[in-house]
């Protein structure tokens, strides 16, 4: 049953990395314009046209459309996505190299973030309309409105430059210095785990104050087990299902928000790649990485739901 | 609840009101221009001429702020705009047509909700540059797909109602349907989607400027000043603070605003009441006097529940008594509405937080011999019996039993509470008793979850895990309601073998006259919360002393009679009871005393009770 399950989603997931694929090659051929004119336009200077010629031939944007469209596919079924338009170095090579520092950033966050929201977002359920309530709420509230970039910009001001307690930011790898690399990474993780966890308390608490009116809480009453225990076993993982399904839904933004974090914190992920990328029009670069992420977050889907069938025994059966 | 609702969203309107106010009337106000460098001047501290200082070129924070909101909030607005009308048109064309228009529009559009917001706005900017348009261009792309979805779904959910099919057979055009008839409807939820957009918009437009891959310097924007602030931010701290501040604060209005729409838009979501859980506290009143203890096992008097209404408190169970001797069958009967299932919830302490017993006692003989009043036990002690001494059946096996956790573990689980065994052990327990209650191969069924067994089976292992410690007193809350009829007498029988083992008493809480004449020793008959008529089932069932146990009879589709009579009206709810006898207006044999005077609950004949003033005429 598991495994039938596990092949539908995994089914699912590549008919969606497909629809990628196939969106990020739409969106260049179909956004108005030469890619290629656009690309060498400087200040409203119209390119020369000799050059544009050559880069539409580098790009292959001269061949008809369906044939870029199989050179494009068959080149990503080699693992390859072409060259960097400034030194040539191969965009592959560059995203297996960062790509392991932005996970392990949003890991660390979404860690943060599930310890913090899972338990506070529990006790302000169990004690709704208290004051504990209202101040977690609140807290909450305020911490889904601030953008990632002011927390990372206020913290660097106050933790970094005012109190010298961390590093404004950088990186050393794990090998070389592991208590460098966690304190390094602790800031930039904190700083998404900030509105992430608020997502994740408010849909705790909602999910919690949910299935406290379900009827088998109330038959785990008339059994006579504790309010503890009825809400460490009975409340919490039915509570968990829909807190899971919003977390992947989140993913996304998780992604988008580690740009922002790894600039204002110096953290050298895939994503300063893709602002640097976008800033020179680099343009293979660019198109490499957002696949690369967007194909990230289609397997983390994929994960998250498989996760879902181990909580939820129900879903096995579709 | 709702008012408090309306209020936060006035004030919170208010507040984007006044936001959206001052950012329009930037050209009128006295401000210096946002763009005038004064290098000589750079990060001055504020004085009278610059009221929040000068950043690092020397320019006018303030100003900057407040022309820093237009360029915000125009591209938050024209992009939450563009992507309301698009995506809204393709929803309702998809939600309309479904088939390949569903195709083509809805799904297509769902396939850029699985990209980062991010990467697809840095995409557009890589091949259009950065600058207001392409941000519009990026967020309209973002956004739309969110209205698709709200409107394709609102659609779906309209366009079958009676209105909608009505108009289609009255030949009306589908534009005109779609516009005039759709739309108004699906408008709430996409109103709620605007003030979303416009907010995610805002965090999103500013993320790109302070990358410096959005609004292009040196026009103000929030997210450019705080990347310039950044720069300087080691000499003038406070720089930072203001568009800081500007950005946080407005998205808090918006976010609070969109949460307010929601609260008032749909008033199912707003939480007031949690069940049982703050039931925890002490009885403020002593015990009075000591109980006495009585050969009964279950002594209920003069039992009141009472409950806060937005009117007053009302109370839905009245002057509730009730005797139950080991080993006997009670069954309370009545309509929906009539306080039966609230009666038994009562007895184990079980009222939701928003009920309590304001009257009464509740006298319970445990084992040992040791009278207890349930009304007055603190919840420690309570817990202590329910599961144990008393137990219940719920009425909807399917909702009541978890659905995560295997039908074994569940029965386990009620021996475990109460008896110091092993896991092991309850484990063998639990399957036993599953094969008691007549489960088919209970070793493999106390491995499956709740969605493996067949309604039937879900009972049979509600009532395993209630019957798990051998308790006193049933509770059976509606058991065969929710079942197939052949099954319904499945489980009346195993109750009844149950029942045969040993002197437990079971309180039958139903509706349905036939199963009352089958399980049930006695009977009581209850009518908008109070008991109308008491008695063994054949005496009542063959001469009622009630008007109202008459009625419900001569209605009751059993039997070959062969007329039917529905008892006209309705049962009055709690806070609307008539002045005299509860049952007067439906009552065809009232006279005019019956409406100004309350009948007593008074002995009529031997083990007989009924609460009507003409019980002699009626028999």
């Amino acid at each position: 049953m598991m495994l039938r399950y596990a092949l539908a989603r995994i089914a699912v997931a590549l008919a969606l990395i497909w629809a990628v694929v196939t969106i990020v090659f739409l969106v260049i051929h179909v956004v108005p314009g030469d890619p290629a004119e656009l690309l060498l336009a400087q200040g409203g200077v119209a390119p020369d046209p000799a050059a544009v010629a050559e880069l539409r031939e580098k790009l292959g944007l001269d061949q008809p459309i369906l044939t870029q469209y199989l050179a494009y596919v068959c080149g990503l079924l080699r693992g390859d996505l072409g060259s960097s338009l400034l030194d040539d170095h191969s965009v592959a090579e560059e995203i297996a190299l960062h790509l392991p520092r932005t996970l392990e950033l949003i890991l660390a966050a979404g860690l943060i973030a599930t310890m913090l929201g899972l338990p506070l977002g529990t006790i302000a359920a169990l004690r709704t309309g208290r004051p504990i309530d209202r101040i977690l709420s609140a807290a909450a509230g305020l911490g889904l409105s601030v953008p990632v970039f002011v927390v990372g910009t206020l913290a660097v001001l106050v933790f970094a430059q005012k109190l010298r307690l961390v590093p404004a930011g950088g990186f050393v790898p794990f090998t070389r210095d592991p208590a460098q690399h966690l304190l390094l990474l602790l800031m930039p993780a904190a700083t998404i785990a900030v509105g992430l966890g608020a997502v994740v308390f408010r849909m705790t608490r909602t999910s919690v104050l949910e299935v406290l009116r379900r009827d088998y809480v109330r038959t785990a009453h008339a059994k006579g087990l504790s309010a503890r225990r009825i809400v460490m076993h009975h409340v919490i993982r039915n509570a968990l299902i829909p807190v899971v399904t919003v977390l992947a839904l989140h993913m996304g933004s998780l992604l988008g928000g580690t740009v922002l974090v790894e600039f204002v914190f110096n953290w050298p992920g895939l994503s300063g790649d893709l602002v640097r990328a976008v800033e020179q029009r680099d343009y293979p670069e660019v198109v490499g990485i957002v696949l690369v992420i967007s194909v990230v977050l289609v397997i983390i889907n994929l994960v998250v739901d498989l996760l879902y069938a181990v909580i939820d025994p129900r879903v096995r059966h579709g | 609840m709702a008012g408090s609702a309306t209020h936060r969203l006035y004030l919170s309107a208010a507040v984007v009101a006044g936001i959206i106010a001052i950012a329009l009337a930037a050209p009128l106000l006295p401000l210096a221009d946002p763009v005038k460098m004064d290098v000589p001047a750079r990060l001055a501290l504020p004085s009278s001429a610059h009221w929040l200082g000068q950043d690092e070129y020397g320019r006018d924070v303030l100003s900057r702020v407040i022309w820093g909101a237009r360029v915000s909030l125009a591209v938050a607005f024209l992009s939450a705009m563009f992507a309301g009308v698009i995506g809204t048109t393709l929803g309702l064309l998809g939600g309309y047509a479904r088939g390949l228009v569903e195709l083509l529009t809805v799904r297509s559009t769902e396939a850029i909700v699985s990209f980062p917001p991010i990467l697809l706005a840095l995409l557009v900017v890589t091949l259009m540059g950065p600058g207001a348009v392409t941000l519009v261009v990026a967020l309209t792309i973002l956004y739309a797909p969110g209205y698709t979805r709200v409107a394709f779904a609102a659609t779906l959910a309209t366009r079958g109602l009676d209105y909608v099919t009505a108009q289609e057979a009255l030949g009306a055009r589908p534009a005109r349907i779609l516009t005039r008839t759709i739309l108004p409807n699906v408008a709430p939820p996409l109103l709620v989607q605007f003030s979303l957009t416009v907010a995610a918009a805002m965090v999103l437009e500013s993320g790109l400027s302070f990358l410096g891959l959005g609004v292009v310097p040196p026009a103000p924007s929030w997210g450019l000043m705080i990347r310039g602030a950044r720069s300087t931010m080691e000499q003038a701290p406070w720089l930072l603070l203001w568009p800081c501040l500007a950005l946080t604060g407005t998205i808090l209005a918006f976010n609070l605003l969109c949460d307010s729409l929601r609260d008032v838009l749909d008033p199912r979501g707003s939480v007031s009441e949690i069940p049982w859980l703050k039931r925890a506290a002490a009885r403020i009143f002593p015990s009075v006097g000591p109980a006495p203890a009585p050969s009964s096992l279950l002594s209920v008097e003069a039992l009141t529940i009472e409950i806060d209404s937005p009117t007053g408190p009302v109370r839905p169970v009245r002057d509730l008594s009730l005797t139950l001797a080991p080993g006997e069958t009670l069954a309370l009967v009545g309509e929906s509405g009539s306080g039966k299932t609230l009666s038994g919830l009562a007895l184990l302490g079980l009222l939701p937080a928003s009920m309590r017993i304001v009257k009464g006692r509740v006298l319970f003989v445990d084992r040992a011999g040791r009278p207890h009043d349930l009304a007055q036990l603190p919840e420690a002690d309570m817990r202590r019996l329910r599961g144990d001494e008393i137990a219940m059946v719920f009425q909807d096996p399917g909702s009541s039993l978890n659905p995560v956790h295997r039908i074994g573990d569940q029965v386990a689980e009620a021996i475990r509470v109460h008896r110091d065994v092993t896991g092991k052990e309850a484990a063998a327990s639990a399957t036993k008793l599953l094969g008691d209650v007549g489960l088919p191969d209970p070793r493999q069924r106390a491995r499956a979850y709740p969605h493996e067994l067949s309604g039937g089976q879900r009972q049979r292992s509600m009532i395993a895990s209630a019957v798990a410690n051998g308790p006193r007193l049933l509770i059976a809350d509606e058991p065969t309601t929710a079942l197939d009829v052949t099954i319904q007498a499945q489980i009346l029988d195993l109750l009844a073998k149950l029942k045969t083992k040993g002197d437990m008493g079971l309180v039958f809480i139903t509706h349905n006259l036939a199963v009352v004449a089958e399980v049930a020793d006695r009977v009581c008959v209850m009518y908008a919360g109070e008991i109308v008529e008491e008695g063994p089932v054949a005496e009542v069932f063959a001469e009622p002393r009630h008007p109202y146990t008459a009625a419900l009879m001569a209605s009751a589709p059993e039997g070959d009679r062969a007329e039917l009579t529905a008892i006209p009206g309705s049962v009055p709810p709690p806070h609307a009871l008539p002045a005299g006898c509860t049952f007067a207006p439906r009552c065809t044999r009232a006279v005019d005393s019956c409406h100004s005077i309350k009948p007593a609950f008074v002995e009529a004949g031997p083990g007989r009770a009924s609460r009507c003033l003409r019980w002699r005429e009626v028999a």
